[in-house]
């Protein structure tokens, strides 16, 4: 190639606004007229015209995706402030503390739009880009966690729901199974409001010495800069740009998602790891959305630095990429390293010792400004500050007022049909069909596991614990909470229930929560409606986490999810981590004695809005369920403290379907029964028994623990029963509601699943 | 043997459960480190050097062609020497998942001939899935060194997880001779303790074979994960046991122990 071709000036200083839109959208920079402009005048001081590679990297940074222009104003305001305290670092992921010397490292993200193109390479890339996250800390990732969206429906023009289905497990099974960390977390909901748009959030969970942790700011000159893993090549060009607009009909282009490949990925942690636990590492990042581009322009930007890049050095995948194609791919499996010059030969000799590819491409310099070559000649040169600062958006909201009509179900006749048709609903049964195609047991420390109880017919737990150290007794747990249906209702109300449920989950299996992760999904931000829904769905999550004082370290938007004229919801999935000081103390929902108590650890509500009982019998009226943070906290503490002191032998939160199905689940894995008397209650027996009210708990109590329990949660349990042989029998006094054999509870729980 | 038997984990690209391969040994009192095989491949290292020889699972290579192939290649290529010498030695030998497939490429087992040909494979699972779920195993001890403390017969739970688990023998004798020498000597069983089909064998294995050691007692291949199950919480029905229990741990207890009374 001759150097006249590689790089391209490209003319904008005196181009209208409406030419400015014509260069953007030709070089699919997704960039507007107003920012085009801001560009131009910034050129025009340069006294000169911008070149393509400079476009380009202007243009990634300035995504949505990459800058959260739309978001930041809101997040700052709502969830950046909350239990500060309690954050020991964040970047790529966040961190809490775990104990002494050991921090947790977690996050959740969403790689919805390339799923929703190519279901496969989408979700496999979702596990590897998170995994590399939680590297960037310096963490030895410990679990993988994911949850999926998907719609029921076909809709002309876009693929299937079951194809998609099918290509994002098998995606995160081959990348998640390969890889060798155990993906032991998740949930899988079906709703026509992911037709065609399908959401794939994903997480990732892991540990570190806190002496470990590394940040990714490059704060002194001549700091050498490594690329490793991966090679660079034409996959994932423009990923983040496409996934900052609305998707069009059929007219995605495959090039903008990446190729996996996890048996590059296995290796690259291993030796990221021994370099850092060896001490040789400065700063690292991992490369993600923007590539090469948006890494070292934050990386130096964070430290105050400028440097300068060589882009010849970058190994590739194929000969012939022009500089701004290096520059920006989104290729897998590719972590960048600074290291102090002193240790760069040591660094490159572990990742040889691993088969890792490994290069010097530049280093950092004093000054402000980033420099870019390609051989002799420069292709870039920019004031870092002004390339890493977008404009940050103030977008115009609309608030609706959500008033909810009001609806009363007929009676029900028979209660066990209708008991029997939720727990086989798509939305209950046992997710053995996908998550037995996970490994969750790879790494040897999974305590608990998606699936509890005797062996052959395990039932649902409600949380993950995994020991990260064979050595001590602490154990992490992972959870996840998030109500699209609720969501869909009332945005506010449904984000206090995904708290609500990610809390719950946590306490169920006897865990202290510490820290969240928001992953948030919505539809077009210049929608007012959707930045309404945004807006007060960030309300929620302020109102119960701020009084829970648990932070939200880490987390993601992922806007646009619009496509063949359908939104999604607005609504975030919550990934939760907790401690458990001792595993020992670990509790599962399956019952563990015939005859011991049962209490309901909380109240029926007469708000059914978007329950499964309202959502089976076709009723779209009624006031979706509060989730009041002062009752959470006090119930779901006060429960802590009777599981650390052995009172509790199993535990299960009350969900989809009530109390009802809630019990059921806890037979499953026990093949122990219950007898329930539902008349302490008060309410009318369907909405005692099927209603979803937050905060609220099944609890089986250690026979002689009676009194004790009691003393701790006061009014908040109520005595409904006893554990029974073979039966899930309930009554209302003298009348019987529904007597079911365990076996059918089974069969219909795992329906679909053989 | 007075100094802590030495162990070697071997690792490629696609190796995973390493670590816990690892942890289960150094619980067990021996001294294990972690190779991958281009230290041995380039002479840095030696087999021999070490007591106990470890084939964790994964994906070697990916796993794209035939599983284990690649490692077995590998192997075959440049250390099948040092790799007999070993285990005409005596020494231990182990391999779980992947690292079963490994030894059945390298001939190492079955082996009934004695000529170490390759006489069975690991094929696809009959579910056409992936598997991962705990299975009940008995152990029918023979003379293998990591089942010596076992009970003749003994049920335990064990996790498996993978895609590739059938055991397929080259021909009938192969299997003949298997059965007959009783070197089949773990094999899936249902919650009664009886020979059953799925899901009870996970991947449709002839005569429920999980795991397969050679005549001589020091070549062990299995299907299920030991190693992460190697403490009672890692057992995946813990909480509704008491204290006490077999847990994978066993295996690597027992290969420890052989060596100390050995040496």
């Amino acid at each position: 190639m001759t150097e006249r071709e590689i790089v391209q000036h490209v003319p904008v200083l005196r181009k209208t606004g409406e030419e400015l839109l014509d260069i953007s959208s030709r070089m699919h920079l997704g960039l507007s007229a107003d920012e085009m402009k801001i560009i131009k005048s910034h050129f025009e001081r340069e006294g000169r015209e911008p070149t393509d590679v400079e476009l380009q990297a202007i243009a990634q940074a300035w995504s949505e995706h990459c800058s959260y222009k739309s978001s930041k104003i809101h997040l700052r305001k709502y969830i950046f402030g909350i239990g500060r305290d309690k954050i020991v670092s964040q970047g790529d992921a966040g961190l809490v503390s775990l104990d002494e010397d050991t921090a947790i490292a977690f996050k959740m993200e969403s790689h919805n739009h390339p799923s929703a193109i190519e279901p496969y390479g989408g979700a496999a890339t979702g596990v590897g880009g998170i995994l590399r996250d939680i590297l960037s800390m310096g963490a030895q990732p410990v679990a993988v966690t994911d949850a999926l969206y998907f719609g029921n429906r076909r809709i002309k023009g876009f693929q299937s729901p079951k194809f998609i289905e099918r290509g994002v497990i098998a995606g995160i099974r081959d990348y998640g199974n390969r890889v060798g960390i155990p993906t032991v977390s998740g949930a899988i909901v079906y709703a026509d409001y992911f037709s065609p748009n399908v959401l794939v959030n994903v997480g990732c969970v892991g540990v570190v010495n806190k002496k470990k942790i590394r940040s990714s700011a490059i704060s002194e000159p001549h700091v050498k800069l490594i690329i490793a893993g991966g090679k660079t090549g034409r996959d994932g060009i423009h990923g983040v740009n496409m996934a900052s607009a609305v998707m069009e009909k059929g007219g995605e282009d495959i090039t903008t998602v990446q190729l996996g490949n996890p048996i590059v990925k296995e290796p690259l942690i291993h030796a990221v790891l021994e370099a850092n636990d060896s001490g040789l590492i400065y700063a690292l990042k991992d490369l993600g959305g923007g590539g090469l581009s948006s890494v070292v322009g934050e990386m130096l930007e964070a430290g105050g630095m400028g440097g300068k890049v060589f882009l010849d050095k970058v190994p590739t995948k194929e000969k012939n990429m022009l500089p701004w194609e290096i520059w920006i791919s989104e290729s897998q499996e590719r972590m960048l390293l600074a290291v102090r010059e002193e240790h760069v030969k040591e660094v490159l000799n572990i990742m040889e010792g691993w088969d890792v590819t490994s290069s010097v491409i530049g280093e950092s310099e004093p000054g402000k400004r980033l420099k870019i070559f390609y051989g002799n000649e420069k292709v870039l040169d920019i004031d870092i500050e002004f390339m890493t600062s977008p404009p940050l958006y103030e977008r115009p909201s609309a608030h609706k007022e959500r008033k909810a009509e009001a609806v009363l179900p007929r009676y029900p006749a028979n209660f066990e049909k209708l008991l029997l048709r939720m727990l086989r609903d798509k939305n209950v049964r046992t997710k053995e069909y996908a998550v037995r195609q996970y490994d969750h047991t790879v790494r040897g420390s999974t305590v608990v596991g998606p699936f509890t109880g005797i062996v052959g017919r395990e039932g649902p737990s409600d949380a993950s614990i995994i020991r990260p150290s064979w050595d001590r007794d602490t154990g992490i747990a992972i959870s996840h909470g998030s109500n699209p249906f609720y969501s869909h209702r009332n945005p506010y109300l449904g984000a206090m229930a995904a708290i609500d449920e990610a809390v719950r989950n946590l306490i169920s299996v006897g865990a202290e929560p510490l820290g969240f992760s928001d992953c948030l999904n919505a539809g077009n931000p210049e929608n007012p409606d959707v930045m309404g829904e945004f807006i007060d769905m960030l309300k929620g999550l302020h109102d119960s986490a701020s009084h829970l004082g648990i932070p939200f370290p880490s987390g993601n938007v992922s806007f646009y999810n619009e496509a063949g004229k359908k939104r999604i919801p607005t609504f975030p999935t919550i990934l939760a981590v907790g401690k458990i000081d001792s595993i020992q103390r670990a509790i599962t929902p399956d019952f563990k004695e015939v005859g011991s108590s049962i209490y309901l650890v909380g109240i029926p509500t007469t708000d059914l809005g978007a329950s499964l009982y309202y959502r089976l019998l076709g009723l779209t009226g009624g006031e979706v369920p509060y989730s009041d943070p002062r009752t959470l906290k006090r119930r779901g503490w006060n429960l802590l403290r009777a599981a650390g002191g052995n009172m509790v032998s199993s535990l299960h939160d009350v969900s989809d379907g009530g109390m009802a199905v809630s019990i059921s689940e806890m037979t499953v894995g026990s093949n122990i029964g219950a007898d329930v008397d539902v008349s302490v209650l008060g309410l009318r027996t369907d909405f005692a028994i099927f209603s979803e009210p937050q905060s609220s708990w099944i609890a089986e109590v250690k026979k002689g623990k009676e009194e004790e329990f009691l003393k701790i949660l006061g009014d908040d349990a109520v005595y409904i029963g006893k554990t029974q042989e073979s039966i899930f029998s309930a009554s209302r006094g003298e009348e019987r509601v529904f007597s079911v054999d365990l076996d059918r509870i089974m069969r219909n729980w795992k329906r679909g699943y053989s | 043997m007075r100094r802590q038997a030495k162990v070697a984990v071997l690792t490629m690209e696609g190796t995973n459960n390493e670590e816990e391969a690892f942890l289960s040994f150094k619980h067990s009192g021996a001294s294990p480190e972690i190779v991958h095989l281009k230290q041995l491949e380039n002479g840095r290292k030696k087999i021999g050097s070490y007591d106990i020889l470890f084939f964790p699972g994964g994906f070697s290579a990916g796993d794209y062609v035939r599983a284990g192939a690649v490692m077995a290649a590998r192997i075959k290529a440049r250390l099948m020497r040092d790799v007999k010498d070993f285990v005409e030695n005596g020494n231990p030998v182990m391999g779980s998942c992947n690292g079963f497939q490994v030894l059945v490429e390298l001939g190492l087992i079955p082996n009934v001939d004695g000529s170490y040909g390759i006489e069975a494979a690991l094929a696809p699972n009959l579910s056409n899935k992936f598997e991962a779920r705990t299975v009940y195993v008995r152990v029918n001890k023979r003379n293998c060194l990591f089942l010596r403390s076992f009970e003749e017969g003994q049920i335990i739970e064990l996790p498996v997880a993978h895609s590739e688990g059938r055991f397929v023998a080259r021909d009938d004798s192969v299997l003949r001779e298997i059965i007959k020498s009783g070197t089949n000597v773990v094999t899936y069983v249902d919650n009664k303790g009886k020979v059953a089909e799925y899901p009870w064998n996970p991947n449709g294995s002839a005569f429920n074979i999980a795991g397969i050691c050679n005549k001589e007692g020091n070549v062990l291949g299995m299907m299920p994960h030991p190693e992460r199950a190697f403490y009672r919480y890692t057992v995946s029905d813990w909480t509704r046991r008491g204290e006490g229990g077999i847990t994978g741990g066993e295996f690597f207890r027992n290969a420890v122990a052989f060596l100390r009374e050995k040496y």
